[in-house]
């Protein structure tokens, strides 16, 4: 039982970061029609001003500095390339996102070099959490005694976990559960899935669209700098990392459904716990992702939660 | 083209027309849709914009909306002394201008009184969602129901209420019985009639001739993208050769 509650820890994990890009993804996909190829570079972007904030300032500022700065730089984006490309086939936005992803990837390489930057964790986010069951005897060394602990009834004995890991779970939940009420709860909200579905009328009822257009993808680059913020000190810093998640993060959406928010998250989660208990054999693990895409499409060709006439 | 003068001057405050547009060409890509088409009108007036099939009646109105496609390359479009040729579609609503499309363009997903709340978002506001439900107590009864799953008369209604919540200046609607029961046909007349009581100045276009004639002050036939006639509904509704040449009707 410990084994299985790792495996899927380390499984909702992975799927954490996915979520986080592929919610930005299918957002901007959702809302634009625009298959945006570099959203990997926005997470690039995100890692490297995050440890640059991080060593030289202070984690606690670039957890407010890097999520604002990728706004902005989603919305600069969204501005200067992506809106000429509104009403070009996909193959013309693929091209140019893609474009761009190289050239943001270069330029950290040519700025920071192609070797991982140590990206330190704040203190409160280091060490292990402990959880254990019932009659466990947790050992008097300072590193157990001084981690979060927590008491599961199905735990025999106990078991630790990389602290940072479980926060970066906690992060994307609280993450997916704002955009969900901001989506569904709120004015934006309801222009922004107004706009999915019909952003012509949305205009005919005197609304700017452009500019939530905008703010969206001001949101999908600051969901991005979230990840890039917790996912960094895990994956490592370097100007592939984009380009790494970028393949799983789409395959992601696809599998969730072009334009599901909820489907992304879904099928983050199932990527992620495929990828957990696959992680004794690489040679599966190197395939499933792909393997599942091409099940569910099988059966599913509009994706898990995929909507009739997205991408069609 | 049977060019007929309506009878009165179709002047606003300061002389100029309520509503002009002269010379409007629009293109879907390469096709030359709207070709040259011009015409003023009253402020409160109900005018039929008809034509065959192809004639390019809704392509006009999508013009004069600002829509995206087609896409307005020469002329002038005017309400009271606001260029709507130089504004984009949201900017062009926003000075009155409502276009309830053909197919209504319910939208998908949301409520019904998510839809009314949305066109109530950009400035001017027009009618409180209670006078709305008022107006159409069906929609009240089904405020909280995904608007795409009403009927399409109710969806028609929420089409009308929904550009009524606007404080709009000219109503263009595109085939409002398109696909509708009798009974439900005459329910939008008699809305157009309170649309009209209000001063709301509208262009109505129509398959059904007849029906969209017996409700307007009057009439414009538009013939392969251009006007061929600009006269008084009842000329239209008394002039058999002329309904039979341009309107098979």
């Amino acid at each position: 039982m410990n084994d299985l509650f790792l495996t899927v820890l380390a499984g909702l994990q992975i799927g954490a970061i996915y979520a986080m890009l592929a919610l930005g993804l299918t957002l901007i996909f959702g809302t634009l029609g625009v298959v945006n190829f570099a959203h990997g570079a926005l997470y690039v972007i995100a890692i490297y001003a995050a440890v640059q904030v991080a060593i030289n300032v202070d984690f606690t500022v670039a957890l407010i500095v890097v999520p604002l700065f990728l706004f902005v730089v989603g919305v600069v984006f969204e501005r200067g390339v992506i809106r000429f490309f509104y009403d070009r086939p996909h193959t013309d936005q693929i091209l140019v996102t893609f474009g761009l992803a190289i050239v943001v990837e270069e330029v950290a390489k040519w700025l920071f070099g192609a070797n991982n930057i140590p990206f330190p964790r704040p203190d409160w986010g280091d060490g292990v959490i402990i959880f254990y069951g019932p009659g466990a005897v947790i050992p008097p060394v300072p590193v157990f005694q001084e981690a979060p602990q927590l008491w599961l009834p199905f735990i025999d004995g106990f078991v630790t976990f990389d602290y940072w890991r479980i926060i970066l779970i906690g992060v994307t939940i609280v993450a997916v559960s704002v955009l969900f009420y901001l989506l569904q709860f709120t004015r934006f909200g309801l222009i922004v899935r107004a706009g999915m579905r019909d952003s012509d009328m949305v205009q005919f009822l005197g609304i700017n669209i452009a500019r939530r257009f905008a703010m969206v993808v001001g949101l999908g680059a600051a969901i991005a700098g979230v990840a890039g913020l917790f996912g960094g000190p895990i994956l490592g810093v370097t100007p592939d990392q984009g380009m790494k998640l970028l393949v799983p993060s789409f395959l992601v959406v696809v599998i969730g459904g072009m334009g599901s928010l909820a489907g992304a998250v879904l099928a983050a989660v199932i990527i992620g716990l495929s990828l957990a208990f696959t992680a004794d054999n690489p040679d599966i693990q190197a395939v499933i992702i792909y393997l599942i895409a091409v099940v569910v499409l099988l059966f599913r060709p509009r994706g898990l939660l995929g909507r009739k006439g997205v991408f069609e | 083209m049977v060019d007929q003068p309506a009878a009165e001057p179709r002047a606003g405050a300061g002389g100029q027309p309520y509503f002009r547009c002269s010379n409007m060409q629009s293109y879907y890509g390469e096709s030359y849709i709207v070709q040259g088409v011009g015409f003023e009108i009253d402020k409160g007036e109900i005018v039929a914009l008809l034509g065959r099939n192809g004639a390019g009646k809704s392509s006009t109105l999508r013009t004069i909306a600002r829509a995206h496609a087609p896409h307005l390359e020469a002329g002038e479009i005017w309400l009271e002394d606001q260029p709507l040729h130089k504004m984009a579609a949201h900017q062009a609503a926003q000075q009155g201008i409502q276009l309830v499309p053909e197919d209504r363009r319910i939208i998908p997903g949301i409520t019904v009184e998510e839809n009314l709340i949305l066109a109530q978002v950009a400035p001017p506001r027009g009618w409180d969602l209670e006078r709305v439900y008022a107006l159409f107590p069906r929609l009240g009864e089904r405020r909280k129901q995904e608007a795409i799953t009403l009927s399409g008369g109710e969806q028609q209604m929420l089409a009308i209420g929904r550009a009524l919540a606007r404080d709009i200046k000219l109503l263009l609607l595109d085939e409002p019985y398109e696909g509708l029961a009798p009974t439900i046909v005459a329910e939008i007349a008699r809305t157009v009639e309170k649309v009209k009581a209000e001063g709301i100045t509208t262009i109505i276009v129509e398959q059904n001739a007849l029906a969209a004639l017996r409700i307007a002050d009057s009439a414009i036939i538009l013939d392969m993208g251009e006007v061929v006639f600009r006269g008084r509904a009842q000329e239209v509704l008394d002039n058999e050769d002329l309904r039979e040449q341009y309107l098979a009707v």
